[in-house]
């Protein structure tokens, strides 16, 4: 470790000289291998670390790390160290969205570029910030996705609002390029290939519109907006409008210009006062009522966020809830509710005419709205005529909805939404050191690193099992955590048998003993899962080894493929 | 929708030896946190490999700079997997190794089953060659390793069907998809297609045919005799380049000059290949293939001499 880092160290240790080499290497390890934080580009938070609480002059920052230019520029990693008149800045970031405008400078038509980046573009968890960037060059080292090194932009603060100017003598290189696509302007776009965020063009019949209020925060009053979602044959899709909008349901239109924003996991479309909406002229296009088909969901559709959405589900369980706000008592009702592709939660503001002795019960559910916690999407049901009461289901009458596990391809799993009751199989490819005993804070369980909780620090901890496993189909991978009644069965030990095993021979022979038993096994496990921007993560409350036979599988590949 | 796509786990192919070292063509991402893949002639684009079979040899190496790495091979029934495991290896991998060595110190067999990271490497020459870096391994039974032989074969039958579906398709991702090709093959078969060209596939299928067997537990079936020392000499048993057949010229060389009677050993041959400017790996690799040919045999385990 401490050859590796030699040449950073002893960089560090000229500005530093109070500082022990050991703890600058050790330092360096941490970037690289808990961040992938290369040193020479963690080099000036080290700095910054070892130098105290001081501020670092930022304009030696460019001599320090080697680089022969005089210029006066001020090097940060993060957006929130810039100030509103820094003149030459220095930053990495990543470009979230960047759109071509026309615009008349002095009387000339000018194409510039602009859109928003985002901060601290290497580290995965990290705190993020977004501004806005306008670029009079325009470069075309900007694309979506890639991630740029800015060299010599200035700061532009407008109203509080903060924002970077990029003009042609500012340096753009490309660090890592980017991956998405990028779609000329006025070109329409199918709603389900929207990108997250971004300017677009789509054409798209009305499906709902009505007007609604957004109440400032401040408290300084209400803006009138409308509310309103738009179809195609892809798909579907909220929009807001700003600007007065009053075409009627069934209109088809082309909206150019629209801001796609992403509000939980639901993309809208943002109609502003540069948005151009005009009529569309198109026999063919779908009508209204075929469209909105496309709006009735089953729960393994159900983003959070989400809004305007039809479904037919089974209520299996209903309770009232009492909780008292402003001194006065309030009711709640919510419940479980289930289809053949799974299970979510259910909460209504209003009574629904449902007694429990007439679950299970099958609805359909219209204009509801989608929120989630921790994954799993919870319906909320704003008022009584949203609830249809149905005579028959439209699936098979006996199937039990109430503990249904649907099987589900991983692959499906690792790249759809969060979905509970669900099970799928798939081959385990590793099984993490931490896998066994963990203790987990007593105030909010999550897993103590050595004794100390991110959120609670030090204590004491409750002793819990689980096991941390990575399964993959060869395509995808979702890692697999078992809770603690999952994984005794498993193993096919109790927990004092397992104590005792990892008492006698140490966490790391357990955990290679757990790899003897499971690493290219097939398991099969069923549970929720969680889905991010992180990866796929199964939280199993079973799962089990499959018991193959591999001569059979031999035999039936042979004659599967006709090996002879 | 579309999302920003994150650097997500890449998923683990299971794969025979064969198709693995055969692989010349390799991709690095333009970005520096992208993940690094070799390119096997079906068209998998490998970053990480669940692999199986005879651990064979795991020696310790002192490097340069005072780190220590172990080098090991595998062998499965249809070639060798070359692998290191250095001080970046994780605590587990590494106590794991430290047994293993034991272990094939007393001579003890062993079932190895590893997810490993692909890795590859160029000599002067341009000739490539493939190792692997293990992440997670285990000892498994015979009964594990079949179920695996399997699986490997069922891979690499799916990843030559549909090579050979993709054929008659245009070589663009757009032709690819709509002959059917699924989405995680589409990169790794263009690229294949350009780099390898046509290529003969039959000798996948015998490996197959041999794993199965030994999936059926039909050993006879599997079992070839060993190869007849006098049978084939170098003469054109090997189709790869000039510089190949010059490092393997190279180590008969070494070995008929050094040969006091019994053989040179394993260090001495590399050693002495090294200071004529042969890689390491590449010298034991040719070493093992010039074994295979029956151009060299092994009176005793580590000592080298060439077949009279």
């Amino acid at each position: 470790m401490s050859d590796k880092y030699e040449t950073h160290v002893n960089a560090i240790l000229a500005e530093c000289p109070d500082a022990d080499a050991k703890e600058v290497a050790e330092a360096f390890a941490k970037y690289e291998t808990e961040f992938y934080i290369p040193p020479q580009d963690a080099m000036r938070s080290i700095l910054r670390r070892f130098k105290g609480e001081q501020a670092v002059p930022t304009n030696r920052g460019s001599s320090q790390a080697g680089s022969s230019t005089p210029r006066n520029t001020k090097k940060v990693t993060k957006l929130s160290e810039l100030n509103g008149n820094d003149k030459d800045i220095e930053i990495e970031v990543e470009i979230i969205s960047h759109n071509m405008r026309e615009q008349t400078i002095r009387g000339e038509q000018k194409q510039i570029a602009f859109g928003l980046l985002e901060d601290n573009p290497w580290e995965e968890k990290g705190d993020k910030t977004r501004w806005e960037y306008k670029d009079w060059g325009p470069s075309p080292n900007l694309a979506p996705g890639s991630i740029v090194r800015i060299e010599g932009a200035s700061v532009n603060e407008y109203q509080g609002r903060m924002s970077l100017n990029i003009n042609q003598s500012t340096r753009i290189a490309i660090v890592r390029e980017g991956t998405r696509p990028v779609v000329a302007p006025g070109e329409p776009q199918d709603i389900n290939t929207l990108p997250a965020d971004g300017y677009v063009c789509v054409v798209g019949r009305v499906l709902a519109a009505r007007p609604d209020q957004i109440h400032k925060k401040d408290g300084s009053g209400s803006l009138d907006i409308v509310r309103g979602r738009i179809a195609d044959e892809s798909g579907t899709i909220g929009f807001l409008s700003w600007e007065p909008f009053d075409h009627a349901v069934g209109s088809l239109l082309k909206i150019d210009g629209a801001q796609v924003r992403t509000f939980r996991d639901t993309p809208e479309l943002n109609f502003g006062r540069t948005t151009k909406v005009e009529i569309f002229h198109d026999k063919n296009f779908a009508d209204a009522e075929a469209l909105s088909q496309q709006t009735v969901l089953t729960i393994s559709q159900f983003r959070d966020g989400a809004r305007d959405v039809d479904a037919v589900v089974q209520i299996t369980e209903w309770t009232k809830r009492s909780f008292t706000r402003d001194g006065e008592e309030r009711f709640l009702w919510s419940g479980q509710i289930a289809d053949p592709s799974g299970r979510c939660r259910m909460s209504a503001w209003s009574e629904l005419p449902i007694t429990e002795d007439q679950l299970p019960l099958t609805v359909r559910l219209k204009g509801v709205r989608v929120r989630a916690w921790q994954g799993i999407p919870d319906v909320t049901v704003d008022t009584m005529d949203q609830v249809e009461i149905l005579d028959s289901t439209p699936w098979d009458e006996t199937l039990d909805l109430t503990n249904h596990t649907t099987e589900v391809d991983l692959t499906e799993l690792a790249t759809g939404a969060s979905r509970v009751g669900v099970s799928t199989c798939a081959i385990v490819v590793s099984v993490r050191e931490d896998s066994g005993f963990i203790q987990r804070c007593t105030e909010c369980r999550r897993v103590l690193r050595e004794g100390v909780c991110a959120e609670h620090g030090p204590n004491d901890g409750n002793s819990d099992v689980r096991l941390r496993l990575v399964m993959d189909d060869g395509k995808s991978s979702v890692s697999l955590l078992t809770n603690k009644a999952a994984t005794l069965e498993l193993l096919g030990m109790s927990e004092a048998e397992m104590k005792s095993a990892v008492d006698a021979d140490g966490q790391m022979a357990f955990v290679q003993h757990l790899r003897g038993r499971m690493l290219g096994r097939m398991v099969q496990a069923s549970g929720r899962t969680i889905v991010d921007e992180q990866g796929a993560m199964m939280l199993a409350d079973q799962a089990s080894i499959l018991d193959e036979d591999a001569g059979l599988r031999a035999t039936e590949l042979r004659a599967h493929w006709g090996v002879a | 929708m579309q999302s920003a796509p994150r650097a997500r786990r890449q998923p683990a192919w299971h794969m025979l030896a064969s198709e693995f070292s055969e692989a010349t063509l390799n991709e690095k991402g333009s970005g520096e946190y992208d993940p690094s893949f070799v390119i096997t002639k079906l068209g998998a684009k490998v970053n990480r490999v669940i692999v199986a079979g005879l651990l064979e040899r795991l020696e310790v190496r002192e490097t340069s700079n005072g780190s220590t790495l172990y080098q090991g091979q595998m062998r499965d029934p249809s070639g060798l997997h070359y692998f290191s495991v250095g001080d970046y290896a994780s605590e587990s991998m590494r106590e794991l190794t430290l047994s293993l060595v034991e272990k094939t110190e007393t001579g003890e067999p062993v079932l190895l089953l590893m997810t490993a990271k692909s890795r590859w490497y160029q000599t002067d020459e341009g000739a490539v060659y493939t190792s692997l870096r293990p992440e997670e391994a285990c000892e498994i039974d015979a009964k594990t390793y079949a179920l695996w032989l399997t699986r490997a074969s069922q891979g690499t039958l799916e990843r030559m069907k549909i090579h050979s579906d993709s054929l008659g398709a245009e070589p663009t991702q757009e032709g690819l998809k709509a002959s059917g090709v699924p989405e995680h093959m589409v990169d790794g078969l263009l690229l294949a297609r350009n780099h390898y060209g046509e290529i003969d596939t039959e000798s996948y299928t015998l490996n197959v045919m041999q794993a199965l067997d030994i999936a059926e537990g039909r050993m006879e079936a599997a079992s070839q005799p060993a190869p007849a020392p006098q049978a084939q000499l170098d003469v054109d048993s090997s189709p790869g380049d000039s510089s190949d057949d010059d490092v393997k010229d190279t180590l008969v060389a070494i070995i008929s000059q050094m040969d006091q009677g019994d053989g040179v050993d394993f260090e001495t041959v590399l050693t002495n290949a090294g200071a004529r400017g042969v890689d390491r790996q590449v010298a034991e690799a040719k070493l093992d293939e010039l074994s295979n040919e029956g151009t060299l045999h092994e009176p005793r385990f580590g000592w080298f001499r060439i077949v009279e």
